[in-house]
C-alpha cells in the first residue's frame, strides 16, 4: 500500500491518472486510497511532482505500517 | 419525462469538455444532467491556462472580459542556449484565461440552455442492465450514501483520472512514458510583452518545456512539464534530482526577473502527451475531452480540444436520440469524424514529439540556429521534410533521429 503526506500534497490527481488498479482516488478536498486495491507497482510514486508519497510493499492494513509512516 | 429514465444523458464532468457537450445537447432538447464532484466549477485551477485563439473564435465563441486575463499576441521560443525566436501571428495569438471564471462560464451557458449541473457529486459506479449494458451510474453527493440516477447514455468527460471511463471498459489508466508530471507557480511581479514563454533543453526540462505564461497585474504563470519517466532521480530509473519542482526552482533562480519574484500559489499536475485512448465509443456510452487522452501531445494543451470533441460527441448524442438508438454502432459517429478530423494531426505531433525527446541539447541548439519562422509555421503544420533537409544539410549525423521526419 501507499501513503500520502497530505500536508504536501497539491491535489494534482496525477497518482490516480496513471494508478493502473484504481487505488487513488481525489474525493473531496483530499487524495484518498483504496489499499486492498493497491497492486504495489511504484507508478504513482514516480508521478508525484510533490514527491509526498511513499510506497510500504506487501503492506495492506495500514495498522501494519511501520512506526512514523503514517 | 416518459421514458423508464431519469434522464436523457448524463455527463460525467463539468470541465469544458462536459460543458460543451451539455450545452449543444440541452440546446436540441435533451435532458442532460452533468455531475461533477468539485465543490465549486473549475476550482482547483490545474492548468496554465493557454488557448490559441483559432480554436475558439472557429465555434463562434465571444469570449467575455472575465474569462481571459491578458491577450497574447505570440510565442518567444528559446533554446537550450539562451538564443529565442519570437513568432506573433494569428496561430499563435490567443489568450491566458482565467480558467476559474471561464470553466463556470461554459457550465453557465449549458445549464441557460436547459442543462442540469450538479456539483459536488461523484460519479462512484455504473448502474447496468442484464446484458451488462451501461444504464446509469451511483453517485454521491458531498461523501452521503451513493444513489442511482438512470440514462439511456452516460457520457464521461472526466479528465485525466477517468475512473468511470475505466468502469465503463474504456483503456483509459496513463503509462508514464505518455506523461509529463508538471509543477507551476503562479509569481509577481513579472514584465512581459505579451507573448507566451517555452524553453527548451534537456537541462531546464528533461523530454518537457518551462512556460511563463504573463497575465494582468504584472503576473505569470510559471510552469515546468517533465517526462513522466526521467522525473525523479530519488526514485529508480529517473535522471538524478530530475523532479518538476527542483528544476522549476532552479529554473527561477537563474531568471533576472523570476529570482526576486514572490509566489502566490503551489499547483501542478500531470499531462497526458501521447495519442488518444483506441476506442471513444461502446454500447450506451462515450468519453470525451482529455479523459479520452484527446490532448496536443507536444505540450498538452487539451481545452480546445475538449470544447470540440464535447459539441462533435453531442451531435451524434443528438442522433442517437432521436433514433432511441445507443448502440456502439450508433455512437461510433463521433469517433469516425473525430478520428478523420483530428487523428493526422495529432499523429504527427507524436511523431514531432518522439524525435525531440532523442535530440540533444547541443543539436537542439543547432536546430534552433538553422531555422526562421517559416520554417517554424511548416513544423506547425506538420510540413516536416524540408525543415528536416534544411537541418541535416548542417548536420548530418542527425539523420538517424531525423529519418521519421523525412517521410
Ligand atoms: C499543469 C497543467 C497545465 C495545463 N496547461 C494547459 C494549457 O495551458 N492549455 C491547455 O489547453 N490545456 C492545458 N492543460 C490541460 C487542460 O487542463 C485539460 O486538457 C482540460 O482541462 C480538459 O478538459 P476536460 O473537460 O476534458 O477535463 P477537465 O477540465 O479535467 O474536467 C473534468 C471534470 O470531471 C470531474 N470529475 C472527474 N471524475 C469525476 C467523477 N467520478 N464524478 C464526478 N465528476 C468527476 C472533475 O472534477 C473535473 O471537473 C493543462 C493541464 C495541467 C495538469
Ligand atoms: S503503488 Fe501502483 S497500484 Fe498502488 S496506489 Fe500506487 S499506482 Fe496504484
Ligand atoms: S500525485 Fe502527489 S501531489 Fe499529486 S495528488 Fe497525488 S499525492 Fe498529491
Amino acid at each position: 500500500m501507499i501513503t500520502i503526506k497530505h500536508d504536501g500534497c497539491i491535489f494534482c490527481v496525477g497518482c490516480s491518472s496513471v494508478c493502473p488498479a484504481s487505488a487513488i482516488e481525489a474525493v473531496g478536498t483530499r487524495m484518498k486510497t483504496y489499499p486492498e486495491k493497491c497492486i504495489d507497482c511504484g507508478l504513482c510514486v514516480k508521478v508525484c511532482p510533490a514527491n509526498v508519497i511513499c510506497l510500504y510493499k506487501g503492506v495492506k492494513d495500514e495498522k501494519d505500517l511501520p512506526a512514523g509512516a503514517r | 419525462m416518459s421514458s423508464k429514465f431519469d434522464h436523457d444523458v448524463i455527463v460525467i464532468g463539468g470541465g469544458p469538455a462536459g460543458s460543451s457537450f451539455a450545452r449543444v445537447a440541452a440546446g436540441a432538447g435533451l435532458d442532460v444532467l452533468v455531475v461533477d464532484k468539485r465543490k465549486e466549477i473549475g476550482v482547483p485551477v490545474r492548468c496554465g491556462e493557454g488557448l490559441g485563439s483559432l480554436e475558439i473564435l472557429k465555434q463562434g465563441f465571444v469570449l467575455p472580459r472575465a474569462c481571459y486575463s491578458i491577450e497574447i499576441e505570440g510565442a518567444k521560443v528559446y533554446a537550450p542556449n539562451g538564443k529565442s525566436i519570437t513568432w506573433r501571428g494569428e496561430d499563435t495569438a490567443g489568450w491566458v484565461l482565467e480558467r476559474k471564471v471561464f470553466d463556470k462560464w461554459l457550465c453557465e451557458l449549458a445549464i441557460e440552455k436547459g442543462a442540469r449541473v450538479h456539483t459536488y457529486t461523484r460519479a462512484v459506479g455504473v448502474v447496468k442492465d442484464e446484458k451488462g449494458r451501461p444504464q446509469g451510474v451511483k453517485v454521491s453527493h458531498g461523501g452521503k450514501e451513493p444513489y442511482e440516477i438512470s440514462a439511456p447514455l452516460i457520457v464521461s468527460a472526466e479528465g485525466m483520472e477517468s475512473m468511470i471511463a475505466r468502469e465503463l471498459g474504456f483503456k483509459t489508466v496513463h503509462s508514464l512514458y505518455d506523461v509529463d508530471t508538471c509543477y507551476e507557480y503562479e509569481m509577481k511581479p513579472y514584465n512581459h510583452e505579451n507573448l507566451i514563454e517555452l524553453y527548451f533543453g534537456n537541462e531546464a526540462a528533461p523530454r518537457g518545456y518551462v512556460w511563463i505564461f504573463p497575465k494582468a497585474d504584472k503576473k505569470a504563470n510559471v510552469g515546468i512539464g517533465v517526462g513522466g519517466l526521467v522525473q525523479n532521480g530519488t526514485k529508480q530509473g529517473g535522471i538524478k534530482g530530475a523532479d518538476p519542482k527542483t528544476l522549476l526552482d532552479a529554473f527561477v533562480k537563474k531568471d533576472e526577473q523570476l529570482k526576486d519574484a514572490s509566489t502566490l500559489l503551489d499547483f501542478g499536475g500531470v499531462i497526458s502527451v501521447g495519442s488518444p485512448i483506441d476506442e471513444f465509443t461502446r454500447d450506451n456510452c462515450m468519453v470525451i475531452g482529455t479523459a479520452a487522452k484527446q490532448v496536443d501531445p507536444i505540450h498538452g494543451g487539451g481545452i480546445g480540444l475538449a470544447i470540440d470533441t464535447g459539441i462533435m460527441a453531442a451531435g451524434t448524442a443528438i442522433k442517437a436520440h432521436e433514433r432511441k438508438d445507443f448502440s456502439k454502432n450508433m455512437l461510433m459517429e463521433y469517433e469516425t469524424v473525430w478520428r478523420r478530423q483530428k487523428s493526422p494531426t495529432l499523429a504527427n505531433r507524436l511523431k514531432l514529439r518522439k524525435i525531440l525527446e532523442k535530440v540533444s541539447d547541443d543539436d537542439l541548439n543547432h536546430i534552433f540556429n538553422t531555422l526562421n519562422k517559416e520554417d517554424l509555421q511548416k513544423v506547425m503544420s506538420s510540413d516536416f521534410a524540408p525543415v528536416a533537409m534544411k537541418v541535416l544539410a548542417g548536420r548530418p549525423q542527425l539523420l538517424a533521429v531525423l529519418r521519421g521526419l523525412m517521410s
